[in-house]
């Protein structure tokens, strides 16, 4: 799997190095600018759907196809999708989380229970990215894939706003630590879920 | 023992059925599979590197069947796809250092040879390859790991007469060692008459014939004549015939005609030709 990795390392320096500007730029606004959470969040979000970019490149690239005459199982071609999602995704969540610590440091609002929530916030919504789309984009490919992903989306907004409204309550945790748990857990496992989904997706796939 | 045998090999798609396919393709031997757009090549070529799934019938490689451990397999496979496949933004140096990562067997020394023999720069990007130059990378990675079978899908195609005469000439060398063999598929019959040993015809998904060439070429030719001579002969004897104002053109069995008619030598282009038509 080290030369799927590989590959898809050259790839992103040539065409996600306008994401990673936008990365840094965001996070030096967000550290030295407003409080605003678009710029703490945005970083995550975008550097772990990098892989969905990659995938795109691909298929444009007819790699799928050249990738399946290769000695690699189907299974390796997602899993180094999904890696590459984590050490993009991972490396700008620690990055963001390092800055944030800083930035309350220097503001003299530094706690550990602040510290922790924006962490498993940024986790979350960091996570929730991949794992909803890669899935679709191993199913149907990355344009219909997109496609799908956007109407399963909607479709979650319309269940989500039906339960608000009759009052639906899932009854989560107060205390900061219970609801870390709980999250980090829901993303660990949600993403390894997708990660396995995309598997059986993508084996089933005719190339 | 046989680089490749195919049995009853089954594949179905709307409008479209690869019906019983039946091949064998010996160890130091190239196999050309002649076929329309269409024919169901690529669809072989896939069911052989295990990319779609069959619907019936057995592929063995090497020995081996293709479902047994085909990533094992495939350490022994050099694969050109018409489309190559490789990422446009990458270099020739690059891409042997992927492959290297990937490829057990891979030999930086041979792939740099390749890009100096077929004049690949290494440093420059895919997507600024002409076409040949693509295709000269795609055969030189496939080439580059020591590979006992290559699979060729329509690898001469869109190639200028120059290039393809090159690109032919290391397939033939590739094959003077006797471990190593070829399938290569394409529409272009002559590039293949050149280098074949064997011959397969599909047609819509069904085979019409695998035979070796020199056989193919004693077998059959080419018979000038009038509409009456020809309705003369044994009928077992045509397997094909063209009418025109000036006379019949006929493809014939030359051992079931009569000495004394003129049959001429046939290319494999017009036998393939003669018996697509006579099959619609």
């Amino acid at each position: 799997m080290k030369g799927l990795m590989l590959k898809d390392l050259y790839m992103s320096a040539k065409y996600c190095r306008a994401f990673l500007i936008i990365v840094f730029v965001f996070l030096a606004v967000s550290f030295f600018g407003d409080e605003n959470v678009f710029f703490i969040i945005y970083p995550t979000m975008i550097a772990s759907i990098i892989p969905v970019t990659l995938i795109s490149y691909d298929e444009r690239d007819k790699w799928n196809q050249y990738s399946g005459t290769l000695p690699y199982s189907k299974a390796q071609i997602v899993s180094s999708k999904y890696i590459t999602g984590l050490l993009f995704g991972g490396s700008v969540f620690i990055l963001s989380v390092l800055a944030a610590a800083v930035r309350m440091t220097l503001k003299n609002s530094f706690s550990w229970d602040a510290l922790l929530m924006t962490a498993v916030f940024l986790l979350a919504l960091g996570v929730i990215g991949p794992t909803l789309l890669l899935p679709f984009v191993f199913k149907f490919g990355a344009e219909k894939g997109r496609i799908a992903f956007y109407v399963m989306v909607g479709l979650l907004c319309s269940v989500g706003a039906v339960l608000a409204g009759i009052g639906f309550n899932v009854g989560l945790p107060s205390d900061s630590i219970s609801l870390s748990v709980i999250i980090i857990l829901a993303s660990v496992l949600l993403y390894a879920l997708s990660w396995r989904l995309s598997i059986l997706f993508y084996q089933k796939r005719e190339l | 023992m046989n680089a490749l045998e195919i049995r009853n090999l089954t594949k179905n798609y709307d409008g479209f059925k690869l019906d019983n396919l039946n091949l064998t393709l010996p160890c130091g031997c190239i196999m050309g599979l002649i076929g329309e757009n269409g024919a169901g090549k690529s669809t072989t070529i896939k069911l052989i590197l295990d990319m779609i799934n069959r619907d019936g019938g057995t592929i063995t490689i090497m020995g081996k069947d293709n479902r047994e451990n085909i990533l094992l397999t495939k350490q022994d496979i050099g694969v050109v796809l018409d489309e190559v496949g490789i990422p446009e933004c990458l270099t020739a140096k690059q891409v042997g250092k992927i492959m290297k990562s990937t490829f057990e067997n891979w030999d930086d020394a041979v792939f740099d040879s390749y890009l100096k023999r077929l004049s690949i720069a290494p440093n420059k990007a895919f997507k600024e390859f002409s076409r040949g130059m693509k295709m000269k990378l795609g055969i030189a990675v496939a080439l580059s790991h020591n590979p006992k079978l290559l699979i060729l899908d329509e690898a001469t195609s869109g190639l200028d007469p120059v290039v393809r005469d090159e690109v032919v000439e290391m397939f033939s060398e590739f094959t003077r060692d006797e471990t190593h063999s070829v399938l290569i598929s394409s529409h272009i019959v002559s590039d293949l008459e050149k280098i074949c040993d064997y011959i397969a015809f599909l047609h819509k998904g069904k085979l019409l014939l695998c035979e070796e060439k020199d056989i193919l070429l004693e077998q059959y030719g080419l018979l000038q004549c009038s509409e009456k001579e020809l309705s003369e002969l044994d009928s077992e004897a045509v397997k094909g015939k063209k009418i025109s104002p000036y006379g019949v053109q006929a493809l014939v069995l030359r051992d079931k005609v009569p000495a004394n008619m003129n049959v001429i030598p046939v290319s494999i282009e017009e036998l393939f030709i003669f018996m697509v038509k006579e099959s619609v």
